[in-house]
């Protein structure tokens, strides 16, 4: 099969898109795909990173009219329907624009989502790293926080005998612990 | 033309002038953080009158920056440069894609010496890098951070105490960083290694992604490790984990070579020696073909075969062949055609 984009050469890459409800699927060459994905026009090859990233597919099923099962609304209607107080955005701006918020207020507006975006993508949940400079204490609440979540989970892990996961968990537990009990020697020195 | 960016032209260290701890494999070493100011939007959402006001707010300030070259500092406004201009700051590392393709209401701060700079409204209001040559994290990460504390007593910055530095994506959100470093690695890819090498790393919230070309098509045998992770581990315990990997593909790369040499030492020679005569020899050279000879015969120079040649100017021709600056060496614009005819009497030079 011929690229749909060139005409010339073979396709190699099938890229389908949900548009407008329809489902459409374009053929590719390398060398279009890669053409199309530098100017932005495939998102991440055909994915819409924002809907992998905040599981926005299931808010599309929500919004569907006429479907024939009743919808399936997995992300809470207050939260597809929000606004941000401060500068206007919605969950539907966050689909257009790859998962990007509009304002640090957002977060707010918008907490359940990107709260499973961050459980999807980010290692921890908690900030354990720098705070700006006069900021107060250098993150010893932000780890007691990681460390009671990382021993809750280990026990977890350990009872669905997922021992791998477990070690990888008890060596960030006993890090944790080394880097917390040297931050409070440094408090008490200063 | 700019006369700033024609200084930066015109400097031959960047940061592949010199070589660095892990020299040879490790060509650079980058950490970037991003930051927003507090109760902005923004810059996606921010307008054109908010995002002026946000480069002047900096612009005004960056003298107060020491970390930054403080008045040497050379501040860039994007719009006004042309496009071959934009073009040179992204090949050089200065910026990126994203920011030259968008420059309306941008700013650009580089320290004279390129390894420190500070792009205003890219997808954060500030994105903060520090760039070191060979395998520095630890380095690099100090004199961002340092740039950090210095802009954080001018801006008020984004923070939540849970989530840490608020960012435009939630990808970044927390630490707001990431560390990369550049490995150069043809003893992986030529004994097919480094499919599983990657699969491997991807495993530890650790992405690896070709420099040049895309996907398996990697050209130059150039790749970019780092962290996917910014939240759940401090700036020190991500740094540490990528490192860790890191020396473990010097170790492998390292390993295999010695290998390669033991038990196919015509077939290395060969691809060393190939490479070199392409180079010194050809009158029309496309950049594909240029990266991939390029790294052949950087991998010679690590192997001390040839007495002539050091790393530092292999490195510099990597940049020195990409389009952007082959035109602005030429002093013209340059059609495709036009680019590989200099690209390969530009390389002759070079290795004569």
């Amino acid at each position: 099969m011929l690229c749909d984009n060139c005409k010339r050469n073979e396709a190699t890459i099938l890229i389908k898109e949900i548009r407008n409800g329809k489902a459409e699927s374009i053929n590719l060459c390398a060398e279009c795909a890669r053409l199309k994905e530098q100017q932005g026009e495939l998102g991440s090859f055909g994915f819409n990173l924002a809907e992998v990233l905040f599981d926005l597919g299931k808010l599309t099923k929500a919004f569907k009219p006429g479907a024939k099962a009743p919808p399936e609304v997995e992300v809470p209607h207050e939260v597809a329907e929000a606004v941000c107080p401060h500068c206007g955005w919605s969950a539907e701006k966050l689909r257009q624009h790859e998962g990007q918020l509009g304002c640090p207020e957002c977060y707010r507006t918008f907490a359940p989502l990107v709260e499973g975006a961050v459980a999807r993508i980010q290692r921890g949940l908690v900030h354990l790293g720098k705070r700006p400079a006069g900021g107060g204490p250098d993150g010893a609440v932000a780890m007691r926080l990681e460390l009671e979540r990382l021993q809750r989970e280990l026990g977890e892990l350990i009872k669905r005998e997922e021992y791998e996961a477990a070690a990888v968990n008890r060596d960030r537990i006993a890090a944790l612990k080394r880097e917390l009990e040297a931050a409070e020697a440094e408090e008490h020195r200063s | 033309m700019s006369a700033r960016v024609e200084a930066l032209f015109r400097n031959p260290a960047g940061i592949l002038g010199e070589e660095g701890q892990g020299g040879d494999i490790a060509i650079s070493s980058r950490i970037r953080l991003a930051r927003n100011p507090a109760h902005r939007m923004f810059p996606l959402r921010a307008d054109a009158e908010a995002r002026r006001e946000l480069c002047d707010e900096v612009a005004a300030t960056v003298p107060e920056f020491p970390t930054l070259g403080g008045a040497e500092a050379l501040v860039f406004d994007p719009e006004a440069l042309d496009k071959l201009d934009r073009e040179v700051l992204l090949e050089r590392y200065l910026a990126s894609r994203e920011f030259i393709a968008h420059p309306q209401g941008t700013l650009l701060a580089v320290r004279p010496d390129e390894r420190c700079s500070l792009m205003v409204n890219e997808e954060d209001g500030l994105r903060i890098q520090s760039l070191r040559p060979g395998f520095q994290l630890d380095e690099a990460w100090r004199e961002a951070s340092q740039l950090d504390d210095e802009l954080g007593r001018a801006f008020e910055y984004a923070f939540d105490e849970k989530l840490g530095y608020l960012t435009a994506c939630p990808t970044n959100v927390g630490t707001g960083m990431r560390a990369s470093v550049m490995l150069h690695l043809p003893g992986l890819v030529l004994t097919g290694q480094i499919a599983s090498a990657v699969a491997a790393v991807n495993k530890l919230n650790i992405a690896v992604r070709g420099l040049f070309g895309e996907g398996s098509d990697n050209l130059g045998n150039m790749y970019q490790v780092s962290n996917q992770s910014t939240l759940g581990e401090s700036e020190k315990q991500i740094i540490d984990r990528l490192g860790a990997v890191i020396s473990q593909f010097i170790e492998r790369e390292e390993n295999t070579r010695k290998l390669l040499m033991e038990r196919d030492q015509h077939g290395m020679l060969d691809v060393i020696g190939r490479s070199y005569g392409v180079l010194r020899h050809s009158h029309r050279l496309g950049s594909e073909e240029a990266l991939k000879c390029l790294s052949g015969v950087r991998l010679g120079v690590d192997m001390h075969l040839f007495k002539s040649l050091d790393i530092a100017r292999v490195n510099r021709m990597f940049l020195a062949i990409a389009p952007a600056h082959l035109q602005k060496r030429a002093g013209r614009e340059l059609d495709p055609a036009d680019r590989d005819v200099c690209r390969a009497a530009f390389c002759r030079e070079q290795l004569n």
